[in-house]
């Protein structure tokens, strides 16, 4: 039992394997553990001699068969309306601070800055205004955040432990919560930032939040998590947090992500379909995930689920991700959010590029007719 | 021992025992006697718990790895999904909510309250066979396309997933109905069936639970039922209910859910408060002590408990009021929970306390109810319910509630009763080793998530962050160690069956009417019309040696004086 006092210990670190809580990086954490501390002293002051009495009671008393008990006593009035009341105040004193540090929870301070979020199944957008979508969240330290969440599906519930904040993101209403920051998130060495994306070019997969704790700009981060259950991979909605020290970092990451720059539309569509989620369904290497793969998908014949044949062409992607639900490919589910309004046709026109260039069939577009390869139409 | 009328039913007949009175299959499908009935419920929940329980452990497994130990492949989280929605169905719908009113409910009421039958036997019949439908329309949607809503089937997932939302939901609604009509036979007897002499605090406390549990069944579940209906009109008919496409609303559905699941709690853990409060007062051979606070508390849980449902849905964006209210509602149904634990200590003091099985589980109980109230605290605390919502150490305290306390008490009543049900007496050492396995590994499994749940692990989670692998894996060792002590009972008590002993009228000695007929109880419960006295009054209870049980001896009364003027009392002579 070596790991008990560090499972006790309240310094220990987010992760550590026995810490206690996470890190306490807002300000509601201080309220939070406090009271979370206080409770559990209450809950222990009564538990123990509860415990002690039960099992002591239970050796003290324990008689032979037959052997009457000591005492008959039916009941005892003042007793029972101490043991009533008693316990009542420390419930008020719970109730009082816990509403009052809920309070403040709530209050929404003037002039916060504002982040929207968009939730769907099973990623998160983060809003930063003027076109810039990403799914991780940056904050700046020090300052109070306000998130206006939305949801275009089913429930989902924004939590970062590291924040002790959580509030469900309900479709059909606008959802608001804060928090201010309290602990900036350090930034790794370029050459650890180097190691770890050379790696992750070279093995040709999605960067690897879990094994490296760092996202792929380099900063270390708090998990968030999405708290209400929204279906299959409901697990994988994760995201992560990151605050800045000084405004013109979190300027230059915004910055970094609010256009295509001088990538190539394939280049940043390729970022795209990473950042905006369509990693979470859409496979590239030919296997089917909640949504069909994008491997040498561009240019064949698609069989829809109410029996029509679509060629997937710029209109077709360019409508499905606008309208997802519009025409369904046969043996799919029609989950898919609706991007409307979060990307630029410069997104859009990435986005196309980068799946054309993922095809073998591109090139025959044109007018592509019903010989389309085998396997799509085993779709 | 003290000289007196020793009054002891003996043992039953083959011909007075209504496990043998008739025979045949057809002679239980179709019986309305209350105790086969009770039977036939016991033999159906505890299919559910194994099913339910096999379920849980396969949840656990999965959980032994980051991502994903016994579910693999590309449906790995479909799988998982499904698994822990039909685990918490399954136990909710077919064992925790019918377990103690249907089987020990069934079987106890009558006797305890020294009557014949429920005041409806066909209704009776009815509600189990509703349940066995019930159950079969759950079967049914397991088999079609699965369902993957979570027990609580929240919208708009719920009316928008393909698996089988409308078999399921039919299946709970089918189940709602069975647990009405116990509900309504358990009132209505209690009510109107009482025999002489039986006052009502002259009730034992597990009737005033039974009581208290079925008003809610009765005022509760009609709800549900509605809130089901319009789930299903919503996801067939598209009424906009729910549904914010439709301008619906989906917080509306965990409105109305909560105000019948909610009181369902108290459906669960009422009765189980009952059991413990026999329990621990027969196997202290000790006056119970409170006992009007006890059965207070219980109508008082019953009642605040429809006051609470909002609770659920602290982080769901409700006005600042509306959740402070909820809030403050919430701790006062804290306090008569409170009481009833302090009484139970206060019961052991100064008893004569038999550690026998029944008595250990009931012990357990009171430990891990505790520590299921007092975490409580923790959820009801606005502040700190924002961080735990929906984490593992909701996940914990519930099931320090729900499996700490009300399968605990459960198995903890099987065992005490078990004697009366069936005529056998069971392995006490193979009893009270199940009782420490289950309380072990009750605690391995559940006390790490509590420490997962403050440092963030969201629940229903089929894959996890590998920081919290190692409090994980304690969780599932200890998973298949309850699963163990579970099997240990289960083995205990059908051994019984074959070898046990034959059990005399009252093997603990306890005062409450059920004790006065033999094990099993004869086709009418009782020979002759049962002496109703104070249900927790042990004095003329003795042991006797050479018979190994316990007797009611009551002592020789002493004739009145003849009615002579001059022998009469002073006060009474001066009226003439």
């Amino acid at each position: 039992m070596a790991m008990l006092p560090a499972a006790f210990s309240l310094l220990s670190d987010y992760t550590e394997d026995y810490a206690w809580f996470p890190d306490s990086a807002s300000t509601f954490a201080a309220d939070s553990d406090w009271l979370y501390y206080a409770i559990t002293a209450v809950c222990i002051f009564f538990f123990i001699p509860i415990s002690i009495c039960l099992f002591y009671f239970a050796a003290k008393y324990r008689k032979a068969k037959g052997e009457k008990a000591e005492s008959q006593v039916s009941h005892n009035t003042p007793i029972e309306l101490l043991w009533s009341i008693g316990p009542s105040i420390f419930m008020v004193g719970m109730f009082v601070m816990g509403a009052r540090a809920y309070l403040d929870m709530r209050t929404i301070p003037e002039g916060a800055n504002e982040i929207g979020v968009q939730s769907s199944k099973w990623s998160w957008s983060m809003d930063y205004g003027r076109g810039t979508y990403h799914p991780e969240l940056h904050l700046l330290v020090n300052e109070p955040v306000k998130l206006t969440m939305q949801s275009s599906d089913v429930i989902h519930s924004l939590y970062i432990p590291a924040f002790r904040a959580k509030k469900d993101v309900v479709p059909g209403r606008y959802n608001y919560m804060w928090f201010h920051p309290t602990k900036v998130t350090e930034k790794v060495s370029d050459e650890e930032l180097a190691n770890a994306t050379k790696i992750t070019e070279e093995s040709a997969t999605a960067w690897d939040y879990d094994k490296w704790q760092f996202t792929p700009d380099g900063y270390r981060f708090y998990d968030l998590y999405c708290a209400e259950y929204c279906g299959q991979d409901h697990s994988q909605m994760q995201t992560v947090v990151v605050v800045h020290e000084t405004r013109e970092d979190l300027d230059a990451w915004i910055k970094k992500y609010s256009s295509r720059g001088s990538d190539t539309l394939e280049a940043y569509g390729e970022k795209l379909y990473a950042r905006r989620g369509c990693i979470g369904c859409h496979t590239t290497n030919g296997t089917s995930g909640t949504g069909p793969t994008y491997k040498d998908a561009f240019g064949t014949t698609r069989q829809l689920a109410n029996g029509e044949k679509v060629t997937m062409d710029e209109n077709y992607v360019r409508e499905s991700i606008l309208v997802p639900k519009a025409k369904v490919v046969a043996g799919f589910q029609p989950v898919m959010p609706s991007y409307k309004g979060q990307l630029s046709d410069d997104d859009l026109d990435s986005l196309v590029a980068y799946i054309k260039s993922l095809s073998a069939n591109a090139e025959t577009t044109s007018e592509a007719d019903a010989e389309a390869t085998p396997e799509e139409n085993a779709e | 021992m003290s000289a007196g009328t020793v009054r002891d039913p003996g043992f039953p007949t083959e011909r007075e025992n209504y496990l043998t009175n008739s025979k045949g299959i057809l002679s239980w499908m179709f019986t309305l006697d209350h105790k086969r009935i009770g039977v036939m419920y016991l033999i159906g929940v505890s299919i559910s718990f194994a099913l339910g329980g096999l379920l849980a452990l396969a949840i656990r497994l999965h959980l032994m790895d980051p991502d994903g130990w016994m579910f693999r492949g590309a449906d790995a989280n479909n799988i998982y999904n499904q698994v822990f929605t039909l685990h918490g169905a399954i136990m909710v719908f077919l064992f925790i909510i019918p377990s103690i009113p249907g089987a020990l409910g069934n079987f106890l009421v009558p006797v305890m309250l020294g009557a014949k039958d429920v005041a409806f036997p066909r209704l009776n019949l009815s509600s189990f066979y509703l349940w066995v439908f019930g159950a079969v329309f759950f079967v049914m949607a397991l088999l079609s396309s699965g369902l993957d809503t979570g027990w609580t089937f929240y919208t708009p997932y719920s009316t928008t997933t393909d698996t089988s939302v409308i078999m399921a939901t039919m299946g709970a609604f089918i189940l709602g109905f069975s647990s009405i009509f116990t509900g309504l036979n358990f009132i209505v007897t209690i009510n109107t069936m009482r025999p002489p002499g039986m006052t009502w605090f002259r009730m034992p406390l597990f009737l005033w639970a039974t009581y208290a549990t079925s008003i809610i069944q009765v005022l509760a579940t009609p709800v549900l039922g509605i809130t089901l209906l319009l789930l299903i009109a919503e996801r067939t008919m598209q009424i906009g209910i729910f549904n914010p496409e439709f301008n619906g609303d989906p917080v509306t559905y965990q409105h109305f859910f909560w105000f019948y699941s909610h009181p369902a709690v108290y459906i669960m853990i009422l009765p189980a408060f009952g059991i413990i409060s026999e329990i621990i007062s027969v196997h202290s051979h000790k006056h119970i002590f409170g006992y009007r606070f006890i059965a207070y508390s219980s109508i008082a849980i019953a009642l605040l408990g429809f006051l609470v449902w909002g609770h659920h849905m602290f982080t769901a964006g409700m006005s600042s009021l509306t959740t402070i209210v909820f809030s403050a509602l919430t701790f006062t149904v804290s306090i008569p929970s409170a009481i009833k634990v302090f009484n139970w200590l206060a019961t052991m003091y100064k008893g004569s306390i038999s550690l026998t099985s029944p008595m250990c589980y009931g012990i357990s109980f009171i430990f891990l109810f505790t520590i299921g109230g007092l975490t409580g605290l923790h959820l009801g605390t606005l502040a700190t319910d924002q961080h735990l919502h929906d984490t593992y150490f909701v996940v914990a305290h519930f099931h320090y509630v729900m499996v700490g306390g009300t399968l605990v008490a459960f198995l903890g009543g099987v065992f005490h009763w078990w004697p009366k049900l069936f005529g056998k007496m069971f392995n006490e050492t193979g009893g009270r080793i199940s009782a420490v396995l289950v309380f072990l590994g009750f605690n391995l499994t559940f006390l790490p998530q509590f420490v997962l749940g403050s440092r963030g692990m969201p629940r229903r989670y089929a894959t996890y962050d590998p920081e919290f692998a190692f409090l994980h894996q304690m969780s599932t060792y200890g998973a298949l160690l309850l699963g163990f002590g579970i099997l240990v009972a289960f083995i205990t008590l059908m051994h019984s069956l074959f070898r046990g002993k034959r059990a005399p009228a009252n093997p603990w000695g306890g005062a409450t009417l059920e004790w006065n007929c033999t094990s099993p109880p004869p086709f009418y419960n009782f020979e002759r019309a049962p002496v109703v006295g104070d249900p927790y009054d042990f004095h003329d209870i003795e042991w006797q040696e050479s018979d190994e049980r316990y007797v009611t001896v009551q002592p020789e009364r002493k004739l009145a004086p003849e009615a002579d003027p001059s022998k009469s009392p002073a006060h009474a002579s001066h009226k003439h």
